[in-house]
């Protein structure tokens, strides 16, 4: 009997013994072919990999055409209703609060640019390889674009530079000053536009003109007149850009990367979509929901009919601007100049005025694959040449040392070459023409709502703005507690 | 077999402490009915001496003092008999069965137990009552059967799972109970394979007793045994077969076309816009419904051969199944084959062998359902305006919503198919080391491979619609920019995947049993397990298919210039869990038990840091009735019940622990999408799993001989919860592929009562009478979310509309937030003169209830949102009867789910869209509505997510009916049959419910937080069924 137990126990442990000595490593397994976030930057190509990450993030600029449009007097939210992409008609009304999606994703998504490039930029020493620079000085440019992104919509907004925290770590951080944050965007532009060249082999590449214009805007965003002066006419006299003929092509998809290009954000209908995750797209989603809705006919694609331009943006141009059809679809004007406009179908849901953003539309030859809402190839141009031409020109009328012809000199280039007459008046007047150009030349390209801020001519031209408090928008409330709940609010939000 | 094998451990026991040698004694056991019975164990009262009895049911004793000698037998599933010996020689002992089945042996996890004994709470259930509803899931087939299971359906299209829930929601991950059949791991998604016609019982483990299993156990473990074959039994082979006829068991109240005419022209109007239609007289029109939903055919058949000789037993199935979908016919089917061999052989006196098999061959094609552009949203949405097709002779487009295309086009060009092969089984080898010590080793594999194929023709379903994937009504292919200036044709794809999963698992325990002076019993297990799991799959889609034609719908077929667009992919993953447990069990004469587990189990699934967990169990009970004073007649039999344990859920995702670099960071450089890298998930290396600890307190009592009851109350709190979280924006998790860190917050509390009753006739010739009423109360609360998060959004309400569910502090998982509404404003006067402010109403809008009381409604925060429903149903009730006279046998089973709402998401707010016939009834100035708001194309508030969308979705259902005739054996004996059987039964019959959709019975295809929302739901079947069953 003993012997029997005996037996058994020895039994059960040899079974038992391998095991147990193997246990420690039974169950420490590394997932299969699949890098670890810890082991990376071994090699140049890592480094490569890591840069486009960061640029991925540029896509979820699209959101950007919509807000710099909506929330200024240029253009109405559209959709179904007002419960279709309910924050977009919140920033129309002016009734936004610190609870909304789209603000929310503009905050999340500049932040993820931010760590991607962070990522990088926090083991550029690890090895060394010809054309790193290039690399880094890529990265920077992105980290200040996102950094830009955020200040303009959020004002004070915490700065990482070459690291990245925890969820620990969060709630002991601050906002940063603006002007610290600037600080450290033209430090990252200047740092880029000395490395990079003003053309690149591969398109999509940012460029030294792309970093030095987006330099010159954001001086410019902080009054620093004279450096944006000096940086701009840097792009102006040196860069390889000119404007373009004809201003029906600047947004074509067979047009892209015409010589009017700055900067612009590259898509591609190549990758179906979905909208479970619009920062997962390939494609300009902004295009697509700027379609016409339930439209069945020529030229253009159906969409959504969202971000509408107003009445009152139709009525700044002059009749004989081209900009105003070149910005503006009439749809119903259109329709009526077609061969068979019986046969042409479309949806307008109330309140809509039947004008639809025309620089970015869905358009049939421009259509990617399937849901073709969401992966239009058309890039988004950021900065073009003659927005670098007004902004050179307002530089220079408000800096301490005027340089009055010089500017009418920019202004009137963006005005020749849409066949407008000249404008050749000075002081004062010449800033307001100046300005008001900037509408007639850049409406719908998600620039207007920051301009009227930045210009002070915000709360006059926008239907209920309030002086004080929509000079930036609320940083999401949930964000303010998932961060500790220190952060203070916007004003007045 | 296994009930044999332990008295066999337990009386060799005994019997090997005998000593003295005096008269010889023999005997036969026999029941009821004259037949042997072979492995009673037949003692000598307050002795140790006893003998179990052999494979001609005899037994031969010595016994000291025949005179006064009395026999104590029992056997399992029969009442204990005592016979006094008196001195005769040769005696003969007719043993009952045993109708409360207290003596009954069942599957405990690592052993057995009966049902006096048992510590724990459980139900279980026996086979047949889950065959008898000819449900061809098992999941299905247990809705309404145990106490304490809530079971809804995700999906009644064939081959559609069901959610388990044990004890109510305590996760917002993974909520499925650990499923063994036979002892081998089944996923729930995989019970597809398991043919309910193959299973002997089910027993459910409900409470911490369930904490043998450990860190998979906090969900409850449901423990399945197939049938197996006895020992000396002649060959017996049962056939049985059913055919039927399924319907849909409700179609939805839509506008026909006058009335859409109708109602569409006023909506138009009151828009300000012109009317759609001139002449509002265009009849019924369309009804989709009835061109969608068709009559569908299922049929069954399983055959079973089964016996035994003196030292083998077997039981070998084999079974067809097939089931045609009441939406779509063969585009949702679902085909089922399995052989089964059950096998087990006394290889020497101490050396057992048990050998599972079981290979299943399914075959299921699915529709896009329950989900936003399913054939049923379509259905409910189409134009009843518009035909089918049009005069010539395409489908007809439905132009005016983009998003609703035909949904009988949509079911043509759909081809979705998945096969699965897949090889189940066991071999386990029990070694008996001593009498009353037996080591058992067992290794048990579930193998997999699943084949997908999508073929995706080129289709037009009208212009602008989003599934198209031609370029035109010509059906020309799309063409894509593969490099600058470089274009080619995209035509028709296919997708195809293989994939294999494969289940390891081995283990090794020790079962010790020791009586000690009778009065004390003393069960030992201790054992260990070693479990792996992998999956691999590799998977491509190929362009160009030529034809645009099924028939050459494989990679190889593809035509894609260059291959430039077809794309390759694959996944892999492994996991692995080594764990160690001991379970010590003592009884103290027949009125008290304990026992006490603890397992200790280590997790591939988290990092060092957190890898092991420890998870201990204590319970008791006391047989009250076993008592010397106990005195009370009308409850012959009564148990008290006492558990708590600490039990784990690490069903995460592999590798959540680590950072790694699988996020999505795709640019596009020279029009070409170029791939980078991006953190994917960051990593939290403390994570740990759920614990979930558990109290319960029960009783068992049979009353007045015939009812016999069961009550649980429970309490069950989850801490820790897998959570993966919102986290601050700064982290930069938020970018494609990239997501935040699963970290442990959060505690959600269940507490809940369960009863079960269940009554039975005494045996008597002419009729007899069986019925089970069961019920369980659960109250679900979320207890603590983590630090900084007030609530985790759910599923959101509409198109591109708000969140509609929430997991929150204070409220049920899941639960419903919204505006709640308070009538119809009837003027502008009233309008005007509410003290509060609703922007932009208009009479005949929803007026909605200033929640937060500061004098208006915001529509642009949260403010005035509430709870306006839950999707957990306060009370589910399960009933069963069944009466047998003569040889006519009726029976029925109803289930009912009371307390729950149900959000009504597939209604299309699109102005064209058909609309539900409420809206008749709809608010106009000559009809003062206070429940249908106006209809209008003009913006209003109506469509924001408020109690208008929420109805109840409380039901009672009579799942099955059925009605049978048994033949009379006597006649059958000439053709040497043992029994036949003939039914006609039908399925959901009857379902009693306020609510508008297709089905109240909902679950959630999409994660917990989406319980309850009906997308345009594809509704259980009503089936028609006749079938017979065979014994020879």
């Amino acid at each position: 009997m003993r012997k029997i137990i005996n037996k058994t126990i020895a039994i059960a442990l040899l079974c038992s013994l391998p095991l147990a000595y193997g246990c420690k490593d039974f169950l420490d397994i590394d997932p299969l072919y699949t890098q670890d976030s810890e082991n990376f930057f071994q090699t140049p190509v890592d480094y490569d990999r890591a840069l486009i990450g960061a640029y991925d993030l540029l896509q979820g600029s699209f959101i950007n055409l919509w807000i710099g449009e909506i929330a200024s007097d240029n253009a109405l939210a559209g959709g179904e209703g007002v419960t279709d992409t309910e924050g977009l008609h919140q920033i129309e009304n002016m009734s936004h609060d610190a609870v909304n999606n789209e603000l929310r994703n503009v905050f999340r998504w500049n932040y993820a640019g931010v760590t991607r490039a962070n990522f990088l930029l926090e083991n550029q020493n690890n090895i060394d390889f010809e054309g790193k620079d290039v690399i880094i000085a890529e990265a920077k440019f992105l980290r200040a674009y996102y950094y830009f992104q955020l200040v303009k919509y959020f004002g004070d907004v915490p700065l990482l530079v070459d690291k990245r925290i925890g969820a620990e770590e969060v709630t002991k951080i601050d906002r940063t000053p603006k002007s610290e944050v600037y600080n450290q965007i033209e430090s990252d532009l200047n740092a880029a536009a000395q490395v990079l060249d003003w053309t690149r082999q591969v398109k999509g590449k940012v460029t030294k003109g792309a970093a030095l214009s987006l330099l010159g805007k954001v001086y410019l965003y902080q009054n620093k007149f004279d450096l944006a002066k000096n940086t701009l006419d840097l792009v102006i006299n040196e860069g390889p850009y000119d404007l373009i003929d004809n201003f029906n092509n600047l947004f074509k998809v067979s047009n892209e990367g015409h010589k009017e290009v700055v900067f612009d954000i590259q898509f591609s209908g190549a990758e179906g979509g979905s909208y479970d995750c619009f920062i997962c797209l390939e494609g300009n989603a902004a295009v697509g929901y700027h379609g016409i809705k339930n439209y069945n006919g020529p030229v253009y694609g159906d969409g959504n009919s969202y971000n509408l331009p107003t009445q009152d943006l139709y009525d700044v141009f002059e009749d004989d601007d081209i900009r105003r059809e070149a910005t503006i679809l009439d749809l119903a004007d259109f329709i009526s100049k077609q061969p068979k406009p019986d046969e042409i179908e479309f949806f307008q849901a109330a309140g809509h005025t039947g004008y639809y953003n025309h620089k970015y539309i869905k358009r049939k030859g421009e259509i990617g694959l399937p849901d073709n809402d969401l992966t239009s190839p058309l890039n988004l141009i950021v900065i073009r040449f003659s927005d670098v031409l007004l902004m050179a020109a307002e530089a220079h009328m408000r800096s301490v040392t005027k340089n009055e012809s010089l500017a009418q000199t920019y202004l009137n280039r963006v005005r020749d070459r849409v066949k407008m007459p000249e404008l050749n008046n000075g002081g004062d007047q010449l800033l307001e023409d100046i300005w008001a150009e900037r509408r007639l030349e850049l409406s719908m390209e998600g620039q207007r709502f920051f301009d009227l801020v930045r210009t002070g001519k915000a709360a006059t031209e926008i239907t209920g703005f309030q002086t004080g408090k929509h000079e930036v928008f609320p940083i999401p409330q949930v964000e303010i507690d998932l961060a500790g709940g220190n952060w203070t609010q916007n004003n007045n939000y | 077999m296994v009930k044999k094998i332990l008295n066999l451990i337990l009386f060799l026991g005994l019997s090997f402490l005998s000593v003295a040698q005096t008269t010889t004694v023999t005997g036969t056991v026999k029941d009821t009915t004259g037949q042997i019975v072979i492995g009673a164990a037949v003692v000598v009262k307050g002795t140790n001496n006893g003998k179990i009895t052999n494979e001609n049911g005899a037994f031969s004793l010595n016994i000291q003092d025949p005179k006064t000698a009395i026999l104590q037998v029992s056997y399992s599933g029969y009442k204990t008999n005592e016979v006094a010996v008196n001195g005769g020689k040769n005696i003969e002992i007719v043993l009952r069965e045993n109708s409360l089945g207290l003596s009954e042996v069942m599957v405990v996890g690592y052993g057995t137990s009966t049902k006096k004994e048992f510590t724990g709470a459980n139900s279980k259930v026996d086979g047949e009552d889950l065959q008898k509803l000819n449900i061809p899931r098992f999941d299905q087939a247990l809705q309404g059967q145990v106490s304490g299971v809530n079971i809804s359906t995700n999906s009644g299209s064939p081959g559609g799972g069901a959610s388990i829930r044990i004890r109510g929601l305590s996760t917002f991950g993974d909520n499925d109970p650990l499923i063994l059949v036979d002892g081998v791991v089944f996923d729930a998604a995989g019970l597809n394979s398991l043919n309910p016609d193959d299973i002997a019982s089910v027993n459910v483990l409900k409470d911490a007793t369930a904490g043998i299993y450990g860190v998979r156990a906090a969900n409850g473990v449901i423990l399945i045994e197939t049938k197996k074959g006895k020992r000396n039994s002649k060959p017996s082979i049962s056939i049985s077969s059913y055919f039927g006829v399924q319907s849909t068991s409700r179609k939805l109240d839509l506008l026909n076309a006058t009335e859409y005419a109708t109602l569409k022209n006023e909506m138009f109007a009151n828009g300000g816009d012109d009317v759609p239609f001139s002449n509002v007289n265009l009849g019924e029109g369309t009804d989709w419904q009835a061109e969608v939903f068709q009559n569908a055919p299922i049929q069954s058949h399983n055959i079973t051969i089964s016996g035994g000789s003196e030292k083998t037993t077997y039981s070998i199935g084999g079974s067809y199944f097939t089931q045609d979908g009441i939406v779509g016919l063969d585009k949702s089917n679902f085909t089922r084959m399995n052989a089964r061999v059950n096998l087990s052989t006394q290889m020497s006196d101490k050396l057992r062998l048990t050998s599972v098999f079981l290979y299943t061959k399914e075959q299921r094609s699915t529709l896009r359902e329950n989900q936003i552009g399913s054939v049923l949203y379509n259905t409910v949405n189409a134009f009843p305006t518009d035909s089918v097709r049009t005069s010539d002779g395409r489908y007809s487009y439905l132009e005016e919503v983009s998003d609703i295309i035909n949904p009988i086009a949509q079911m043509e060009n759909t081809f979705n198919e998945a096969n699965v092969n897949k090889f189940v089984g066991k071999e386990e080898l029990a070694y008996d080391i001593t009498d009353n010590l037996t080591f058992t080793n067992r290794l048990s594999y579930n193998y997999a491979i699943v084949d997908d194929k999508v073929f995706s023709p080129l289709v037009w379903y009208g212009p602008g619609k989003a599934p198209n994937t031609a370029l035109n009504e010509d059906l020309d292919p799309t063409s894509v920019e593969i490099a600058p200036g470089t274009s080619v044709d995209r035509g028709a794809s296919v997708y195809e995947q293989r994939a294999s999963y494969s289940d390891l698992n081995f283990e090794s325990f020790l079962n010790h049993e020791v009586r000690i002076k009778s009065l004390h019993r003393i069960k030992t297990t201790a054992g260990l397990s070693v479990f792996t799991r992998n999956g691999q799959a590799v998977n491509g889609t190929a362009y160009n298919i030529p034809n645009n034609d099924l028939e050459f719908a494989d990679i190889s077929a593809n035509l894609a210039p260059g291959g430039y667009l077809n794309n390759t992919g694959s996944f892999q993953f492994q996991e692995r869990l080594l764990s160690t447990f001991i379970r010590g069990e003592y009884g103290y004469g027949s009125r008290f038990n304990g026992s006490f587990i603890l397992r200790r189990d280590g997790s591939s699934k988290f990092g060092p840091n957190n890898r092991y967990g420890i998870f201990p169990t204590v319970s008791g009970s006391w047989v009250i009735s076993e008592e010397k004073n106990y005195a009370i007649d009308r409850m012959k039999f009564l148990k008290l019940r006492v558990s708590y344990g600490i039990s784990g859920n690490d069903q995460i995702d592999n590798f959540a622990y680590r950072g790694l670099l699988n996020g999505e960071g795709h640019y596009v450089f020279d029009d070409i999408i170029t791939q980078g890298v991006a953190i994917g998930r960051a990593s939290n290396p403390d994570l740990k799993w759920e614990t979930t600890r558990q109290f319960n307190i029960g009783t068992d009592f049979t009353f007045l001989h015939s009812f016999d009851v069961t009550m649980n109350y429970f309490i069950k709190n989850t801490r820790d919860l897998l959570f993966q979280p919102e986290v601050s924006a700064v982290l930069g998790t938020y970018g494609a592929g990239s997501f935040p860190p699963f970290i442990n917050a959060g505690d959600v509390s269940n507490k809940g009562f369960e009863l079960e009753v269940g009554y039975k006739t005494k045996s008597s010739k002419i009729w007899n009478l069986s019925t089970g009423l069961n019920a369980t109360f659960i109250r679900n609360k979320v207890i603590k979310t983590p630090k900084g998060v007030d609530f985790l959004p759910g599923a959101s309400f509409g198109v591109g509309g708000g969140t509609a569910t929430r997991f929150q502090e204070g409220y049920a998982i899941g639960y419903f937030i919204g505006y709640e509404t308070d009538g119809i404003f009837q003027s502008q006067e009233e309008i005007d003169n509410s003290p509060v402010v609703q922007e932009g109403a208009k009479p005949g809008d929803l007026r909605y209830k200033d929640i937060n009381n500061d004098g208006k409604i915001s529509f642009s925060d949260d403010s005035d949102k509430t709870q306006i429903g839950t999707p957990i149903p306060k009370v589910t009730l399960g009933f069963n009867v069944k009466v047998d006279y003569k040889g006519i046998d009726l029976s029925g089973n109803l289930f009912a789910s009371l307390g729950q709402q149900i959000v009504r998401n597939y209604e299309r707010q699109q102005p064209y869209a058909n609309q539900l016939a409420y809206n008749i009834n709809r608010w106009t100035a000559d009809n003062p509505s206070q429940e249908y708001h106006r209809l209008t194309t003009d913006l209003t508030r109506n469509t924001v997510f408020s109690d208008f969308y929420v109805e109840n979705g409380s039901f009672l259902r009579l799942r099955n009916l059925q009605l049978g005739y048994t033949f009379n054996p006597l006649l059958l004996k000439k053709a040497k049959i043992q029994s036949a059987r003939v039914y006609i039964s039908a399925n959901n019959l009857l379902t009693i419910t306020q609510y508008q959709g297709f089905d109240p019975d909902i679950g959630s295809s999409g994660g917990t937080l989406a319980a309850g929302i009906d997308y345009g739901f594809y509704p259980q079947a009503r089936t028609l069924m006749t079938g017979l069953s065979i014994k020879f």
